[in-house]
């Protein structure tokens, strides 16, 4: 029986699952840890470490680019395995997702390795982007545009659809994604606090469970500043040991103390204005020397670019995905900074999935449900017959 | 007499002003900072390197793990490149990798206390970082 493997193959996370399932989340890199000598982990293995401090990444993309290939084999290897898809190659095609402006020898390696490596039937290379539209027009039918704004791990990308067609000259990248907030934060506590520049994963999961994006960015300073109690941006998180604690949790509020030292030997981190400044880089990414517009900014400078009369258009379909869409506060955020950039005639609406990091996944789920999709993909018989030629000719790309 | 120097150089060369190459090249070794993987070195880096396997007489033999690896090889001689190799090397006409990046912001700059992260007002004169206080500039001045 044919069937379809979705995969939005992710500089930090893999989103795959068969069309006919359900999506899982999959760290797409390798780990070394501490601990555990000799052995490296591979995707999900790194629930099997038991002690993750001062884990040591290992990541296929560089820039949110596709360069170290052995590693990511290493994870597909692992993926399409009997441990996890158990994918009969002959009989399933593949849905993979690549960066806007892909370089065109990360394409014929991609077309080599999927076709003459693991030799899967057929094969559609597209945009993360161009799926989420495609679910965005789906469920929306009676609109013409829209605007997809992805923050993921290695960078933003703005991006104008037009009856499913991407706007090439309204693309946008700011070079700000999760990674660098991560570090960012890693920085500031160490400098401020305690040493954690090896704790990528600790202060990831740190800026998950205490970072959002502020709505008055000045007002929340002054808060910030304040003593005792009335700072209620001050936040006291337990870092975890992996010994009593297994995962890090912020402390009640009834339980701080904001007068001294806890007498419970559990390492405090006391987090203030980090919680919010950190995610404000991708408003302001000038406020770390980054001389980029902010997202806001950014998706009005793209949208007056494109021709007057689709403009209220775009600004009434604007979708945000990717994982730092999560932050607290950000489809707020958004909304406030392009409702204040653009004139008041135009309707601005800004939507946040229930989903915002499988949305992609989930676009190209129903993609393979087209009617359409048989002519989207290129065939190994094609590929053999017409090499990367065919594969340049056909994908949106 | 040559060990003596006049103390009036001595505290001008201490406190160095940094030029603005400097202060930009310093801002550009942060952002790379920013980039990075990993702070730390590899746990695996120091481990002494496996024996290497010694020949076996089915080398000769073309079994398809075997072929396999010669062509994960392969894969790693051609596709190793860095990030850099690429859009040096592919600047195409119409909108590409660099015309796709964010322009600089209308807005004017915004500037925080290097040290504490609340807005400052002030700008150390050696190396342009800013501060908000006193306090926060004696800091500075002691990790910088």
């Amino acid at each position: 029986m044919m069937t379809t493997l979705v995969l939005d193959n992710g500089a930090y996370t893999a989103k795959i699952g068969y069309s006919h399932d359900k999506v899982s989340v999959i760290p797409n890199c390798q780990f070394r840890s501490k601990t555990a000598r000799l052995k490296t982990f591979t995707a999900n293995q790194l629930d099997e470490i038991k002690d993750p401090s001062g884990l040591f990444y290992i990541l296929p993309y560089q820039k949110g680019y596709l360069v170290n290939w052995d590693v990511q084999r290493n994870v597909w290897d692992h993926l399409f395995g009997k441990e996890m898809f158990k994918v009969d190659f002959a009989d399933t095609s593949i849905v993979i997702t690549e960066p806007y402006f892909n370089f065109s020898s990360i394409q014929e390696s991609m077309n080599e390795i999927l076709f003459e490596e693991y030799q899967f039937h057929a094969a559609l290379r597209i945009n993360a982007g161009s799926l989420s539209a495609h679910k965005y027009f789906q469920e929306n039918s009676s609109e013409l545009c829209c605007i997809v704004v992805d923050s993921g791990y290695s960078f933003t990308h703005i991006v104008p659809y037009c009856r499913g067609k991407k706007m090439k000259d309204g693309i946008c990248r700011i070079n700000v994604g999760g990674k660098l907030l991560t570090n960012h934060l890693k920085e500031i506590i160490s400098y401020r606090q305690l040493h954690v520049m090896d704790e990528t994963h600790v202060i990831n999961q740190v800026k998950e469970d205490v970072c959002y994006v502020s709505q008055d960015f000045y007002k929340d300073m002054e808060i910030a500043k304040l003593k005792g109690e009335e700072n209620t941006v001050m936040l006291d998180y337990v870092l975890p040991d992996f010994s009593t604690i297994k995962k890090g949790f912020c402390k009640p509020r009834e339980e701080m103390n904001f007068s001294g030292k806890y007498k419970t030997g559990e390492q405090i981190l006391r987090l203030t204005n980090e919680r919010y400044a950190v995610p404000e880089t991708l408003f302001h990414p000038s406020d770390i020397g980054i001389q980029e517009m902010g997202i806001p900014e950014a998706i009005v400078n793209s949208v007056q670019n494109l021709p007057g009369e689709m403009q209220p258009h775009f600004f009434k379909n604007i979708v945000l995905t990717g994982g730092n869409s999560l932050l607290p506060g950000f489809r707020d955020r958004v909304f406030k900074d392009v409702r204040s950039l653009t004139p008041t005639d135009f309707e601005v609406s800004v939507v946040l999935p229930a989903n915002p990091i499988c949305y992609s996944w989930e676009g190209g789920k129903l993609l393979s449900e087209n009617p359409d999709f048989d002519e989207m993909v290129i065939t190994r018989d094609d590929y053999e017959e017409n090499g990367h030629y065919i594969c340049e000719e056909k994908f949106d790309i | 007499e040559h060990d003596k120097k006049p103390s009036r150089s001595q505290e001008a060369s201490q406190r160095r002003i940094l030029d603005c190459a400097t202060r930009q090249r310093r801002l550009n070794r942060q952002l790379d900072a920013l980039e990075k993987d990993n702070f730390q070195d590899d746990p695996h880096a120091n481990l002494p390197q496996l024996v290497k396997r010694l020949p076996q007489f089915d080398d000769n033999n073309e079994s398809s793990k075997k072929r396999k690896k010669t062509r994960g090889d392969h894969f790693k001689l051609r596709f190793r490149k860095t990030f850099k190799h690429f859009w040096k090397s592919s600047v195409s006409e119409g909108p590409n990798y660099l015309t796709a990046c964010a322009p600089p912001s209308k807005l004017p700059q915004r500037h925080f206390c290097a040290v504490c992260g609340f807005p400052s007002n002030y700008t150390c004169v050696s190396c342009g970082a800013r501060y908000c206080c006193v306090k926060c500039l004696g800091t500075h001045q002691e990790t910088r």
